[in-house]
């Protein structure tokens, strides 16, 4: 345990972060989406973030050698919102139903607006832990001038 | 006079010190990279007491010197309490954590973050000036 691996964690949550990000502009984007390859309307997806643990075994450690460090955070799986979708009567779309119902996805602005802001501020806290990191790192250096 | 001594307890102390805060920094890293997992709880590094134990413990058994008779030999210290002082990992979870199980509190992370930055910062300037004395000592106060 080093410097080098308090930065290493720091940039696993920074790309975890990102992604979550990407996740959130894709659900934005495809807001008004009703066709997709799997058939109906998008449906929102999210990331599942989990713990890597710090004591793992040697095998572990070999399978995931230049991996997410010990102690960082990865991005297990996308999960899809399963959610029904949301009906807007509109029945001269194509999509619509026979009662004139379009099914919209289930994106909810409000819901991504308030996790896009819980993801930009966690980015910004983990590039003053990896600052921090440096600095100190920097400080150790002085030793001995 | 063993040229080892010179350095003495301040050395090995603050270099003890410098491991244990990199350490600590390793655990707030982990604890803010975490911050959005589910059912994470954050840990911190606990070394204070133990560290202040070993230091006690290094004065007493110096002051005490195990030789009988005067002509038995310094037996030489085997081994040094303070290289062995690891810390105590100490979970700090959140009394309000939300839905999601998860203990972080952003504040307190970046609170303690700093707060380790600057012990870390104090201790290397302790070791410089150390480091500084003992030169000009050598060099006999030029």
């Amino acid at each position: 345990m080093d410097f080098f691996d308090a930065m290493a964690v720091s940039s696993s949550a920074m790309t975890a972060e990102r992604t979550r990000m990407n996740l959130i502009s894709g659900n934005l984007a495809n807001a008004g989406t009703t066709r997709t390859q799997e058939g109906g309307p998008y449906k929102r997806k999210d990331a599942v973030f989990s713990a890597v643990p710090v004591e793992r075994s040697f095998s572990d450690t070999m399978k995931r050698l230049n991996s997410t460090p010990p102690g960082g955070v990865e991005i297990s799986r996308v999960i899809e919102d399963t959610s029904p979708p949301r009906l807007q009567y509109d029945p001269t779309h194509p999509d619509a139903d026979a009662q004139g119902y379009v099914a919209m996805p289930n994106v909810n602005f409000v819901e991504e607006m308030a996790d896009m802001i819980t993801a930009s501020r966690a980015y910004e806290a983990n590039i003053t832990a990896a600052q921090a990191s440096k600095s100190m790192a920097l400080k150790t250096l002085e030793l001995g001038r | 006079m063993p040229v080892n001594d010179i350095f003495g307890t301040t050395i090995d102390l603050l270099g003890k010190t410098m491991d244990l805060r990199i350490k600590n920094q390793n655990r707030i890293a982990a604890n803010l990279a975490n911050a959005e997992t589910p059912g994470y709880t954050p840990t911190t590094l606990s070394f204070k007491d133990e560290l202040k134990e070993a230091v006690k413990d290094r004065a007493v058994r110096n002051a005490t010197p195990p030789t009988t008779h005067t002509a038995h030999m310094p037996l030489r210290r085997t081994h040094n309490s303070i290289e062995e002082v690891q810390g105590r990992i100490v979970e700090t979870p959140s009394r309000t954590a939300g839905k999601d199980g998860n203990g972080v509190e952003l504040e307190n992370e970046m609170g303690r973050m700093a707060e380790n930055q600057i012990q870390y910062s104090a201790t290397v300037q302790l070791l410089s000036k150390k480091f500084e004395g003992l030169k000009y000592a050598i060099k006999g106060g030029i």
